[in-house]
């Protein structure tokens, strides 16, 4: 009897094994290898492998980089999850709604998410240029201003958050739309009963119900802006000065521009450690959202 | 109650509203981006802005890039990774997400979980030691070498979809197969892989799109025509005929995007209710 129960689990591990190697291989073993790197001033440039223990860190710090992207980080990830988890709310109302064209309307929804992330940080960095872009061209038409989009800091931080909206906000509406249709109408029957329809069954039914799945799409989505890079990387090159400047790009640059590899190393490890951050704290959130359901 | 039918009226008209500025919002700067294609030249910079097509000089400007850049390369490169990739995720992936599901072996949650935290790494913080180790063992601008970092990212997800999709399958047909004297890789083949078709047939294409429109992972690891993609040809397409420095073909840049996300729009128009499928269940733990 355990050598058959010995025998599944030696399949069970063989079958596991390929993606798991694979993973350790390609992932888990390069981001050990980093995180040792960090304690180490490597260039191959200066041709330098020493030990210089917390160093590269304490130099992070002094970077003047490193307090405007842990800044935008902030800003970023917070109005841009805002954003878009209140307009995918409202977006997969929409789409819950019985009208004719929902096939089609659901499948262009779909469109911002299915294209490239740098054709649209690319296009978006013309489609905000001041005098021939897209947008200016249609503000101009409605009260004849030109806001200087990508040259002055405030501005340029918006396009950002705003390109980023309208890429990811169609994937958080489909996702709060399943939610939405898992939302058993028994709830919604109940609460007409009552005489709360509307806004009220909404704020009442709705939202609690939805409300683990808004935190948890929150938490994904606030690490995965943490974490962004080709939007900056064409759009704004973390410019003007450095007001849309994130880590992750920092981090690049450093890599692979100045090639000092110990210091971009401690970069990448200060990210880790704000996504871990990020994560923790958002866990605590969903585990009370769970409760109370 | 004709207070209520008077807002449902309004209700109705101000819904369309919406619905017609979201569709707006979201198709007004694709258009646009799809016409600089067709200005000719630097005719791209009006003021104020002409909406429609100016000429068909979109052909010469497709013959130039042709002719500037290995674009055929690229695609090629690109169709292959993408293909490729998705195929090697969805396989390995597949036998992975069965041990998982249905083998309850001691590790099971923790291999979950790893690989769901391995989504979690920033790039940066693995691409140096990987990029060393491509130049050690001359993986650098190698198909090959980049197929195992395109297959990467892809294994997380689509081992969640699956498993999820694998324990809905009931094990009573599992055993009704096996009684039927199917051996263990007959069964899989013949018995749970059909059922979880939609799944396998989701993650085909998320993972397709993934890798189609991959952009990271080239930008390091790719040097020359063997290995670059389409998406680095956005850039690259953008100094062709650069007159000065600060000159960037908006045009050039246009019509390689076209061919980025032409072939991207047409699979998801069509795949549009396995997408939507695919990523709801996908969050759904």
């Amino acid at each position: 009897m355990r050598r058959a129960i010995a025998r599944r689990y030696l399949l069970a591990y063989a079958l596991v094994l390929p993606v798991v190697i694979w993973r350790l291989a390609t992932s888990i073993y390069p981001f050990l290898y980093t995180a040792y790197l960090s304690f180490f001033d490597n260039s191959p440039v200066r041709r330098t492998f020493d030990f210089v223990g917390l160093d590269n860190y304490a130099n992070a710090f002094r970077d003047i980089n490193v307090p405007s992207a842990l800044n935008f980080s902030l800003f970023f990830t917070v109005i841009s999850v805002s954003l878009q988890v209140v307009l995918a709310l409202g977006i997969a109302e929409i789409l819950n709604r019985r009208f004719p064209l929902r096939g089609i309307t659901r499948a262009i929804n779909l469109l911002p998410w299915a294209m490239s992330g740098i054709v649209i940080a690319t296009a978006a960095q013309w489609i905000f240029n001041e005098n021939y872009g897209l947008i200016n061209d249609i503000l101009w038409r409605i009260n004849g201003q030109r806001p200087l989009w990508l040259v002055h800091p405030d501005t340029a931080r918006m396009a950002v958050v705003l390109t980023d909206v309208w890429k990811n906000t169609a994937f958080l509406a489909v996702v709060y739309l399943s939610g939405l249709q898992g939302i058993s109408p028994e709830l919604h029957e109940a609460a007409k009963i009552d005489g709360a329809n509307g806004p009220r069954a909404y704020w009442y039914i709705t939202l609690p119900q939805l409300m683990p799945l808004i935190i948890s799409t929150a938490i994904f989505g606030a690490i995965y802006r943490v974490l962004s890079f080709e939007l900056v990387y064409a759009l704004t090159s973390g410019g003007p000065g450095t007001s849309t400047m994130l880590l992750g790009y920092l981090a690049y640059l450093q890599a692979f521009r100045v090639l000092n590899f110990g210091y971009a190393s401690a970069l990448s490890m200060i990210l880790f450690g704000l996504v871990l951050i990020v994560g923790l704290v958002g866990f605590v959130f969903l585990r009370r959202a769970w409760a109370r359901l | 109650m004709t207070r209520w039918k008077l807002q449902k009226g309004v209700l109705n008209i101000g819904f369309y509203i919406l619905l017609a500025l979201f569709l707006l919002i979201i198709l007004l700067p694709i258009y646009y981006i799809f016409l600089t294609a067709f200005a000719p030249g630097d005719r791209v910079f009006t003021q104020p802005l002409t909406y429609v097509p100016q000429s068909l000089d979109i052909i010469q400007r497709y013959e130039r890039i042709f002719k500037a850049l290995p674009i055929a390369q690229y695609l090629f490169n690109t169709i292959f990774l993408a293909t490729t990739s998705t195929l090697i995720s969805l396989a390995l992936s597949f036998l992975a997400a069965y041990a998982l599901a249905r083998f309850n072996f001691p590790g099971t949650n923790v291999i979950l979980l790893i690989l769901l935290g391995s989504t979690m790494l920033p790039g940066v913080s693995t691409v140096i030691p990987l990029f060393q180790m491509f130049q050690t063992f001359k993986l650098m601008n190698t198909l090959h070498g980049l197929l195992l970092l395109y297959v990467s990212p892809l294994l997380p997800i689509t081992v969640w979809v699956l498993v999820s999709f694998i324990k809905q399958v009931p094990t009573e047909v599992e055993d009704a197969a096996k009684v039927d004297g199917a051996g263990f890789w007959s069964m899989l083949w013949k018995v749970v892989i059909p059922m979880i078709r939609p799944g396998m047939a989701t993650m085909f294409v998320i993972n397709f799109i993934a890798g189609w429109n991959e952009f990271f992972t080239p930008l390091i690891f790719s040097r020359g025509p063997a290995s670059k993609v389409i998406t680095m040809a956005l850039t690259e397409a953008q100094v062709i005929d650069a007159s000065s420095q600060f000159y960037a073909s908006w045009g050039n840049m246009s019509a390689v995007a076209i061919l980025v996300t032409v072939p991207v729009f047409i699979i998801t128009l069509i795949c549009q209710r396995q997408i939507v499928e695919g990523l709801s269940s996908g969050v759904f733990k």
